[in-house]
């Protein structure tokens, strides 16, 4: 039985959590910070953005502009106090990436490159080629081994959240390499986990995207806001679900249908491709249902057309593109249409945190697509979450720094023990013992991703959302009986399985009652049944709680500061 | 306690370097630089040889002659010949050198070096045989 | 076993149970668009739960799936049964790296040889924090292929001389070296080049090249080394003349 003991446990290898050791590790060189991931930090999801990360940089842009693409994009959700927080301080996390040795794509004369991006009025997505994840991730997790006082626990899969005397005071987690579990204290600790879109079964998102942060504050009474606002992007590659970047369309691309036209002229002719992503893939789901979608072995299917970019512009600036398209689908998209459908991608919703990444358990903080300030509320721009995981996960580095140097004391050891021993009986005596029967945790996994996939997805209504949240209720007492046949402890990938299984349970209800609780459309929550935006009734933020049988719905009030919410007209 | 399990070191295959075709190439390629060092034996045996006089240098190079050395050194020019190839085959792909902001494709740099090579070869030859 | 079948031959270890690894078949059905981690997923689905592997991204990005397919290292993601598919799919654990379980190696090794070669940009002075440096697209191009690695590993599994001297810093944390080295913001190649200009550094290659040959990114770490030993070399001459010089 190990145990170790830090001022700041970070969970979560990512650009989040990144930003959020390497800030914490800057702000003073007394402290001692964990990095605890069940994934080697490079392997994490952010590896696998391509697009671009947004900033005002430029002249012809302002804070102001930026500010207002955000809110709008929004529909009128996100708290603006924190949007403007936010858009003041891109710029200068992408400097400081710069300057950490982010190969951003360059101008003629020098200087940092910017796209156009959906539902921005002007250029301010900052690119590296179309691989802005892969270099922003491995920029930070590179320049994170400056520092010593960041240890990485690489591989360790966290259970349990530490909870003593109302206040978080580190986790329980896995060592997947040694088979053991160990308790890893933090005077503060904050989760950077990512998203959840496995409970999906059409995603973008890999496999370890399993909501874990978000179930872990869930569990320690920690509600989450706005789960039903879920992203789905306008190009996927069918089948596989693979991403292809919102830079195609930013750099000329077209959508079109069967019938070769570009059909967004008849859904928001003033952006046509760049409009915001939930007006895009109900735009698709539209032209699928009218009939004027192709067809093919994975389903219908929209054209996504780079031809008249030239070989030159599409190998300089969107590569990956063409590499993925060329290999995935065996087509070459310099002479052919791109095969694309959406698929969710991102979650605006998460664990409830203020502007500094604090949630409602002293301790506790939570920062990038795990949490939900709200910058992005009902929809987000293209380009502002990797942007929202600096700033955030410098601002929560910051705060959980302070907060760690102000607590003089470590959290008391046996609180710690305690949860260690509930923890290894839970998981190695418990689910680690049952055997597995009929319930499997592929199916259960497979069920839930079909159900979500059916009823939670773009168009949704009233007797889909209630069969969703029943059947969801049923699976997860089903969860009871999946059992397991690999027994070891020792790097035992059917037991992540299931418990992130047991996660995803968790989110996914969440997410089915927030949208069967919010009676109207707004964002990227599309209601058949409530077609309209009901200001009066819903300009809030949905908080689930959790309960032993369905979750908890309350509401709180959006923040709004300069812009009056008005009608989302592009 | 725990249970806890135990890595398995790796252990390498005999032959590994027959599994696949670009291993058995580097192999013999060094094998062409031992060869290439006893070339240069010969060589130095050649010159302590004529030194010795001129029978023990007749003698020499009547034993290079016979068949089984003859046959040998077909085999042997041949290692010498890949690994000299193979030598401007790396050249053009490493490239530590570059004349050009980008690196050239490798198949004319290996190119420009065995006409260099070639060059050299038949000055030198026609140094031996054609006299100055 | 229907015509659409393919058998997968996966190499299987359990560390609880010690012993040796030992080959186990698995029958699985098969369509033309299939991944090899399609595959494996399939068997850990369906057939045997206790297969265990490390994946992600499933678009060769994220740099998990490293796998010896058919005796080559390959990304699992990546690699089409078609393309390799002989009468079976032979799946093992990458070379040259000890074995965790089944196909998950142990490359702890690899982080520490990447922390050695001091993987971030060096600077006495960082400047205004409201500019950034000046780099031309053209200086972007000169060290954008070493920066494409995703530290797969392949190219480690792939060098015969790793698998006889493990102390050798490899293929991909020289290439990323050379990233730093030749990115015009960077100031520490001289730290770079003595670490690398070691026994352990870049002298232990023997140029077989492998490594760039299957590196499913282009980044080429063969010719980055023989660059490397040019560079590492010039310093040298340069101190042994000039004695307290630095390459910038």
């Amino acid at each position: 039985m190990e145990r170790t003991s830090f001022d700041i446990v970070v969970v979560g290898g990512g650009a989040a959590g990144l930003r959020t050791a390497i800030a914490a590790a800057e702000a003073d060189p007394e402290l001692t910070i964990a990095l605890v991931s069940k994934v080697y930090p490079m392997r994490s999801h952010t590896v696998s953005a391509e697009g671009g990360t947004a900033a005002v940089l430029r002249d012809y842009d302002s804070f102001e502009l930026h500010a207002l693409d955000t809110i709008k994009g929004s529909d009128f959700l996100a708290d603006q106090d924190a949007v403007e927080f936010f858009v003041a301080r891109c710029p200068e996390e992408i400097i400081r990436l710069e300057h950490w040795g982010c190969p951003w794509s360059r101008d003629e004369d020098g200087r940092v490159s910017q796209r156009a991006f959906g539902g921005m009025s002007v250029k301010r997505t900052v690119y590296a080629a179309d691989k802005v994840g892969f270099h922003i991730l491995h920029t930070l997790f590179q320049t994170s081994m400056k520092y010593d006082r960041i240890h990485r626990f690489d591989e360790y899969f966290v259970t349990s959240l530490i909870v003593d005397g109302g206040a978080c005071a580190g986790v329980v987690a896995m060592n997947l390499r040694g088979g053991t579990m160990v308790a890893i204290q933090g005077k503060a600790t904050i989760l950077a986990t990512g998203g959840c879109g496995r409970v999906y079964e059409f995603t973008t998102n890999g496999f370890i995207k399993t909501g874990d942060g978000m179930a872990l504050a869930y569990r320690a009474g920690v509600p989450l806001k706005d789960m039903e606002m879920v992203q789905f992007h306008p190009t996927c590659l069918p089948g596989t679900g693979i991403l292809i970047t919102e830079a195609a369309r930013g750099e000329g691309g077209y959508l079109v249908n069967k019938d070769g036209e570009r059909y967004m002229q008849r859904y928001l002719p003033s952006k046509m491709e760049l409009g915001p992503r939930d007006i895009l893939s109900r735009a698709m789901i539209q032209e699928m249902k009218a009939g004027r979608a192709f067809e093919g072995p994975y389903g219908l299917y929209m054209g996504l057309d780079l031809r008249h970019l030239g070989a030159k512009k599409i190998n300089e600036r969107i590569p990956m593109v063409r590499e993925l398209v060329e290999k995935y689908m065996g087509l070459d998209p310099i002479h052919e249409l791109i095969p694309v459908r959406p698929g969710q991608h991102y979650i605006m919703g998460g664990v409830s945190t203020n502007g500094k990444g604090e949630t409602t358990l002293p301790g506790l903080y939570a920062v990038g697509e795990t949490a939900c300030v709200s910058i992005n509320g009902a929809n987000r721009l293209g380009s502002n979450s990797l942007s929202e995981c600096l700033v955030f996960g410098a601002a929560c580095g910051l705060a959980a720094a302070g907060f760690a140097k102000k607590k003089a004391s470590y959290p008391r050891g046996a609180a710690a023990r305690e949860a260690l021993k509930k923890e290894e009986a839970r998981v190695f005596d418990g689910v680690l013992g049952r055997e597995r029967a009929k319930e499997t945790v592929a199916g259960l996994r497979v069920e839930m991703q079909q159900l979500m996939e059916r009823d939670v997805g773009i168009f949704r209504e009233e007797s889909a959302l209630a069969d969703a949240c029943g059947m969801l209720g049923k699976m997860r007492d089903r969860f009871a009986a999946v059992g397991l046949a690999d027994k070891d402890r020792v790097f035992n990938t059917e037991l992540t399985a299931v418990l992130e299984l047991d996660f995803m349970l968790d989110v996914a209800l969440a997410i089915a009652h927030s949208a069967r609780n919010r009676r109207e459309s707004r964002g990227a929550h599309s209601r058949t049944d409530f077609p309209q935006r009901d200001d009066a009734n819903y300009l809030k933020h949905t908080l689930a709680f959790r309960t032993d049988g369905p979750p908890r719905i309350d509401y709180v009030p959006v923040t709004v500061t300069k812009w009056q919410p008005v009608e989302r007209k592009y | 306690m725990p249970m806890t399990g135990r890595e398995y070191a790796w252990k390498r295959r005999p032959g590994w370097w027959l599994r696949n075709r670009r291993y058995l190439m580097f192999q013999l390629r060094e094998a062409g630089g031992v060869v290439c060092a006893l070339y240069g034996l010969v060589l130095l045996n050649m010159l302590v040889q004529l030194r010795a006089g001129e029978s023990a240098y007749t003698a020499f190079l009547d034993l290079l002659r016979t068949p089984p050395v003859l046959y040998l050194n077909v085999v042997l020019f041949a290692l010498v010949v890949w690994h000299a190839l193979t030598w401007f085959m790396l050249i053009g792909k490493a490239q530590p050198i570059q004349f050009t902001r980008q690196p050239l494709p490798w198949k004319v740099v290996f190119g420009i070096n065995v006409l260099l090579w070639l060059g050299v070869s038949g000055a030198v030859v026609y140094l031996i045989f054609g006299g100055i | 076993m229907a015509a659409s079948d393919v058998v997968f031959r996966v190499k299987r270890y359990r560390p609880e149970s010690g012993g040796r690894p030992t080959f186990q078949e698995y029958t699985i059905p098969y369509r033309n668009d299939m991944v090899v981690l399609d595959g494996l997923n399939y068997i850990k689905d369906h057939i045997d739960p206790t297969l265990t592997f490390r994946w992600s991204c499933r678009m060769g990005i994220c740099g998990s799936c490293g796998a010896d397919v058919n005796g080559q290292p390959r990304l699992t993601c990546g690699t089409y049964i078609r393309d390799v598919h002989k009468g079976a799919v032979t799946v093992e654990p990458l070379s040259n790296f000890p074995i965790l379980k089944d196909l998950v190696v142990d490359f702890d090794d690899f982080l520490r040889k990447l922390a050695s070669v001091t993987p971030y940009i060096v600077r006495k002075d960082w400047g205004d924090l409201t500019k950034e440096y000046v780099q031309y697209p053209e200086d972007v191009e000169a060290y954008r292929q070493q920066s494409l690695c995703i530290n797969c590993m392949l190219c480690y599994a792939a060098c015969p001389v790793f698998g006889s001297s493990p102390e050798f810093v490899g293929p991909a944390a020289s290439a990323l070296a050379l990233r730093y080295n030749r990115d015009t913001r960077d100031e520490g190649a001289d730290a770079r080049l003595a670490r690398l200009n070691t026994r352990t550094g870049v002298w232990e290659c023997t140029f077989v090249g492998e490594c760039s040959v299957v590196c499913p990114k282009d980044v080429d770490p063969a010719a980055a080394i023989q660059t490397l030993k040019f560079l590492a070399t010039m310093r040298h001459m340069r101190r042994l003349l000039m004695p307290g010089s630095s390459s910038r």
